[in-house]
């Protein structure tokens, strides 16, 4: 009844499949892969290594080096450390990024969501749907809105106690970063709140038990506990805002005088409107670096709460 | 209907073997219940028999086929699965019909057939409703139709009953027993429940660590199992297990064990010498157990004294642990005994009653 | 010890009233202030309604004196449908092919063993980090040297490839939720593999293939940069472009016009995510076809 020793015969060998029915479902495994494929490597893959080399010509939209443009090596690299137009962009492109997303976004959004546990349950659904529908409206949407609204005589003026200044012109980059802000709150609304739901309500009792007020437990149970959540909502956001195009270019084209022409809006402007391609990508090239630094960083904050919930 | 045979069969999930070296005969229109302890192997070797595994070496045949690439579509098998797989967006109709459906069978005799389905499992009122409209006896009963539908060559059960309360549990079984003695279609059933194979099996598979320990009728494992696991595994209260000294001195042989010496006759002691050492450890069913009243004398019973130390009553009887020095026995008691926690009282059992296995292997000796 | 014991023990007495108390005290303030940021979010919207229906609106928010559908009538004749539906036609070919190849390659990277699995997942998900500017370049030459520019069809290409990424991520995991059980009780049923996908698989994501397909469907609606970039045909403008022209036209800006145009432009989006909220919370479940 129980096998105990087990010399091997020849009848005991694994019995193959056949090579040909297995080559057959081997292909047609993979061929449903073959559309995404084509379309990701033709028009993510292939540009993005195109991107790295064009980085570094003197490609141009019109004109000589339009057709026989070559490669300059660092000579982009070169004329960008000595733009003072580039630094200022990366300049603002930070403070829109940290300003209107990570910092107001996101302290927006956590104050809704913790709002929303305590309010009652209309005043919760429906301040919920306006911050969601101008989160749902179409960029140039936006835009338009808060261009007119920042007009002289507009509304957001008056606010303002300026009301005959167009604030485009006096503090354009606080009009965007207020714009983007109230267009990208809902995003972090509902990914807090649903990080907050996951917060074991005995976790918090058992903190009530040992008297701890509101504030004690939200800075010293609540918010460590959706700690990851707010890392991937800011690593989200950061990503969401750093490639941001539409909305402050429809709102200023950059300017006044290049004061809100964040990264790929200058980007643009070099490549499309003064024809350097060339230039451009190198200027595409530093704002995935500059991603890339800020996610790295983020991800690393969130690795030890991964590994915690893995093991 | 068909035989199912398995040779040598062995599969493995990187370094972890899970079935080694199966050999396993269904005889057609035989119920098999194969079972052991989680992670024993049953569930993959189920999943071999149906398709969703394919053995890394060794033979399977279906109905005298060799079936080991044939995939599942194409194995004629019906399963009920433990979660039963309801096809939730579909209606219980639909999901009875699918296999018919898929195999284009005519309107009419998907028609006939469902309803003859649903007639014999009482759930005719059923069958325009989806699953999550369903309790949990009728969603397992919905899944005993899809499989039993199509007449398969063998019918898959993997824990079919154990998403169920206790109650619905026995009712089901009684049912099953009464399905398959209507229709005798070779079944393997997977269960860790040693109460559903005992009571369902034609003859039981007991796995354990990825290796068969043993296959016998339900009474045969109980009685006579082939080492100290199956011993261990089948029966409630577990068998009591003992571990003993075999002393084989000038005036015949004895086990020392249980703070006494327990005489063997010459035919036990015979059997022990095939021991591999000294020790061998005894198994004693608790009903084998009896509390030794002062007028009870009977000769050829060891006798044992003890402390009581947990009475169970379960109403029709009543369990006993007693602590004979270091070791526990329990046994089953008529109700009403009288006993109290923490008095003494005297054991008896025949040790030729109980099963003996070598101290070593693990193997039973007599 | 014994102290420390006391302590919390009155602690636990005391405690639950004071709590109770302070939240009773402070709920209608909360009230009032989660009101006040409402009112703040909502005062654009307001605005944006209000002045789509006021031919004389400016900047102000103020009620339109009398209503008047004139900007909508106006927007229309001068192009906005036609804008529209260009939008229609990006978002919707960009949609389609989108959603049918991501469904596919998210059932196989869901479902079969597929070598390097776990590096492509990697890098499609790296690949849905990539902003599109760095592409814009690189993309614009490559249409430069197929003669693909100033085409709708190749624009919603592009459209859809920004997509597949996370398309292919949420159906993977959409798919990866629905238990395998389901496809090998159709197995043994005797089922195969296209059947399998079409019958069983397919109507369980449901819900998942309409998600993608809505967020792809917003996403390329919305799409500003691409189409202003690869496809400068005046009669393949579509909205988001359209709009932006008009509010940089020179002389005077239309802004009653221009929120008519945007109402116009919002609206399909506004109820396709009221569709699709109703699907990403309302927690699809299995039940019912698994366990109890």
């Amino acid at each position: 009844m129980t096998t105990l020793a087990k010399p091997p015969t020849s009848d005991d060998t694994a019995i193959a499949e056949p090579r040909l029915r297995s080559a057959i479902r081997h292909v047609v495994t993979t061929a449903w892969l073959f559309p995404s494929a084509a379309l990701l490597i033709g028009l993510f893959i292939i540009p993005t290594c195109y991107a790295v080399y064009l980085g570094f010509t003197n490609l141009e939209l019109l004109g000589q080096y339009a057709q026989n443009y070559n490669f300059t090596g660092l000579a982009n690299l070169q004329r960008m450390i000595h733009d003072p137009t580039f630094w200022l962009s990366v300049k603002l492109t930070l403070i829109f990024v940290i300003g209107s997303g990570v910092i107001a976004q996101t302290v927006l959004g956590l104050a809704l969501a913790l709002l929303g546990q305590r309010v009652n349950v209309i005043a919760r659904s429906s301040v919920g749907a306006i911050v969601i529908l101008a989160w749902v409206l179409p960029e140039i949407t936006v835009a338009f809105v808060w261009y007119s609204f920042s007009q002289a005589g507009g509304t957001l003026s008056h606010l303002f106690g300026v009301p005959n200044s167009d604030l485009l012109s006096t503090v354009p980059m606080l009009v965007v970063c207020m714009a983007n802000a109230w267009r990208g709150t809902a995003f972090s609304m509902l990914l807090l709140s649903a990080g907050l739901r996951n917060v074991p309500r005995e976790v918090d009792e058992a903190a009530q038990l040992e008297g701890a007020g509101y504030w004690r437990r939200l800075f010293t149970v609540t918010l460590p506990i959706i700690r990851p959540t707010l890392m991937i909502n800011l690593l989200l956001i950061t990503l969401a805002t750093i490639s941001d195009f539409t909305l402050i270019f429809a709102m200023t084209q950059g300017g006044p005088g290049n004061q809100t022409a964040i990264l790929p809006v200058y980007m643009y402007i070099e490549a499309f409107q003064f024809n350097q391609l060339g230039y451009g990508t190198t200027i595409a090239l530093t704002l995935v670096l500059i991603g890339a630094i800020l996610s790295i960083a983020y991800i690393r904050q969130l690795r030890p709460e991964l590994q915690d919930s893995t093991s | 209907m068909a035989k199912i045979v398995l040779r040598r069969v062995t599969k493995s999930f990187g370094q972890k073997v899970a079935v080694d070296d199966l050999n396993l005969e269904v005889e057609d229109g035989e119920f098999v219940i194969v079972v052991g302890p989680s992670g024993c192997g049953k569930t993959t070797t189920l999943r071999m028999i149906a398709g969703f595994e394919t053995p890394n070496m060794g033979t399977l045949h279906i109905g005298g086929t060799l079936m080991n690439h044939v995939p599942p579509k194409d194995r004629n098998l019906a399963m009920v699965f433990q979660n039963y797989a309801l096809f939730p967006h579909m209606s219980v109709e639909r999901n009875l019909s699918f296999g018919l459906r898929v195999r284009h069978a005519s309107k009419k005799e998907i028609n006939t057939q469902v309803h003859e389905i649903a007639e014999m499992l009482g759930i005719r009122p059923l069958l325009d409703r989806k699953p999550a409209q369903l309790s949990g006896g009728e969603r397992q009963r919905v899944a005993l139709g899809r499989a039993l539908l199509r007449k398969p060559q063998a019918f898959l059960l993997d824990e079919p009953l154990s998403n169920l309360d206790a109650a619905l549990r026995t009712q089901m079984r009684f049912e099953l027993k009464r399905i398959h003695a209507q229709f005798p279609v070779t079944t393997v059933y997977v269960t860790h429940d040693q109460v559903e194979a005992m009571t369902m099996a034609d003859r039981i598979v007991l796995m354990n660590d990825g290796e068969l320990q043993q296959v016998a009728p339900p009474e045969t494992l109980y009685a006579e199992p082939v080492n100290v696991f199956a011993a261990g595994f089948i029966g409630s209260p577990k068998i009591n297990l003992v571990s003993a000294r075999i002393d084989h001195s000038s005036g015949g042989s004895a086990l020392r064990c249980l703070a006494t010496a327990i005489p063997l006759t010459t035919e036990i002691a015979d059997q022990l010498r095939s021991a591999q050492s000294e020790t061998v450890t005894i198994g004693i069913r608790p009903e084998d157990i009896l509390p030794q009243s002062p007028m009870d004398d009977t000769p050829g019973r060891a006798v044992v004294s003890g402390t009581v130390e947990v009475i169970e009553p379960l109403g029709a009887e009543t369990h006993i642990a007693v602590r004979v020095g270091d070791d526990i026995l329990t046994c089953r008691t008529p109700p009403r005994s009288g006993l109290e926690m923490g008095s003494t009282i005297n054991l008896s059992f025949d040790i030729a009653q109980a099963t003996i296995f070598d101290g070593t292997s693990g193997l039973r000796l007599c | 010890m014994s102290a420390d014991q006391l302590v919390t023990t009155e602690r636990e007495v005391t405690a639950p009233a004071v709590v109770r108390k302070r939240r009773s005290l402070a709920r209608p303030v909360l009230n009032v202030f989660m009101i006040v940021i409402g009112l703040v979010f909502l005062l654009p919207l307001l605005w944006l309604i209000l002045a789509s229906f006021n031919p004389t609106a400016d900047g102000t928010l103020a009620m339109p004196h009398p209503f008047s559908l004139l900007n909508y009538h106006l927007v229309i004749r001068a192009g906005a449908g036609a804008a529209i539906r260009n939008s229609l036609y990006l978002a919707g070919v960009s949609t389609v092919i989108a959603t049918a190849v991501s469904t596919m390659a998210g059932f196989m990277l869901a479902r079969r063993k597929i070598r390097f699995k776990g590096l492509v997942l990697v890098l499609i998900l790296f690949l849905t980090g990539l902003p599109i500017t760095l592409l814009l370049i690189p993309t614009y030459q490559i249409f430069v040297h197929l003669n693909w520019l100033n085409s709708k069809f190749y624009t919603s290409l592009v459209l859809a490839s920004m997509s597949v990424p996370f398309s292919i991520w949420l159906l993977k995991n959409f798919i990866g939720q629905v238990p395998g059980e389901f496809e090998e009780a159709a197995a043994i049923e005797g089922a195969s593999e296209i059947s399998i996908l079409f019958r069983i698989v397919i109507p369980l994501i449901i819900p998942g293939i309409l998600v993608a397909a809505i967020l792809t469907f917003i996403n390329s609606w919305g799409s500003f940069l691409i189409p202003l970039v690869l496809d400068a045909n005046p009669s393949d403008t579509p909205g988001a472009v359209g709009i932006y022209q008009f509010m940089s036209a020179n002389g005077q800006v239309q802004f009653g016009q221009l929120a008519a145009y945007s109402v116009l432009f919002s609206v399909p989006v506004i109820i396709l995510y009221l569709i699709s909220s109703r699907w990403l919370s309302g927690g699809f479940s299995f039940a019912g076809g698994v366990k109890g």
